[in-house]
């Protein structure tokens, strides 16, 4: 039964992935992306960490994806086509990643092969990893935060109106009367 | 039970066509997707070691890896929304800029 599932979303997470990367369209790129990441938290389940799964679901499913369709529909990009150019980059770029995806699920499945399961259940559960969080990673958890706090500054900065705006609010500004007492 | 390997091979086959969307596609949008997607094979492959030799310390660098994920996202879909106010289009080949 375990098998069946794992199996069934296995083919579902690579098709949507497929889909992700040969679509033209990135509307049905970004909610196929989506069915990939479902059927990756339905393999943490699989994996006995249903924490990561519903982390997964929210972060990814939920907050990441939304962030892309809106970015889409923002930049009006939902009837961009791409257009077909440079034939021999992209059969260079299949054939190569073709290679590389050969030799690795063969070298995987020679050398990577485990024979012995984990005796014990994993116990990866909230309170476990909590512990972990706030005893042993404190340090990387507040270098988190504080890249978190950098992305949002940056994110600010680079996606506000560009420089020429600004000046012309200042211009704004120092046309009005009563600027001068300002400065 | 579902043996590791079965995981790691799932991850290796997500990864390789996160790479081939990278190489393949120059739509921005898309190219940023494919590297989520890449992002998710090396946590499903994190996640699977940590089960097979009963380690949190996997699980904890998902947990990292996904909040830098999205800050990464941030960062760059801000990048792409500035990069279509200058040249009203997200083409990555229309960014050469810095480009010899």
């Amino acid at each position: 039964m375990e098998f069946v599932i794992f199996f069934f979303f296995a083919t579902v997470a690579v098709v949507f992935a497929l889909v992700v990367v040969l679509h033209r369209n990135p509307v049905v790129g970004a909610l196929s992306l989506v069915a990939t990441f479902f059927s990756l938290a339905v393999m943490y389940v699989l994996l006995e960490v249903p924490f990561m799964a519903a982390l997964q679901i929210i972060v990814y499913a939920g907050a990441i994806m939304v962030l892309f369709l809106f970015v889409i529909m923002l930049l009006n990009l939902q009837h961009v086509v791409e257009p077909h150019t440079r034939p021999i980059q992209q059969f260079l770029g299949y054939t190569t990643t073709a290679a590389f995806g050969i030799g690795l699920v063969y070298f995987i499945a020679k050398y990577g092969v485990f024979t012995a399961l984990p005796a014990s259940p994993f116990r990866a559960d909230i309170r476990t990893i909590g512990f972990r969080l706030f005893e042993a990673y404190v340090f990387p958890f507040e270098m988190v935060s504080i890249l978190l706090l950098a992305a949002i500054v940056g994110a600010l900065v680079l996606s506000g109106r560009a420089v020429g705006s600004r000046a012309e609010i200042g211009t704004e500004l120092s046309k009005q009367p009563g600027s001068e007492e300002i400065r | 039970m579902i043996p590791t390997h079965w995981f790691l091979i799932l991850g290796a086959i997500l990864f390789t066509i996160g790479v081939c969307g990278v190489l393949t596609r120059r739509n921005g949008i898309t190219m940023f997707m494919s590297i989520e997607l890449m992002v998710n094979a090396v946590n499903l492959t994190f996640i699977a070691y940590a089960r097979q030799f009963d380690q949190v310390h996997g699980i904890m660098f998902v947990f990292f890896i996904l909040a830098i994920a999205a800050a990464e996202a941030a960062v760059g879909l801000a990048i792409f929304i500035s990069l279509f106010h200058h040249r009203q289009t997200i083409d990555v080949d229309e960014a050469n800029l810095m480009h010899w």
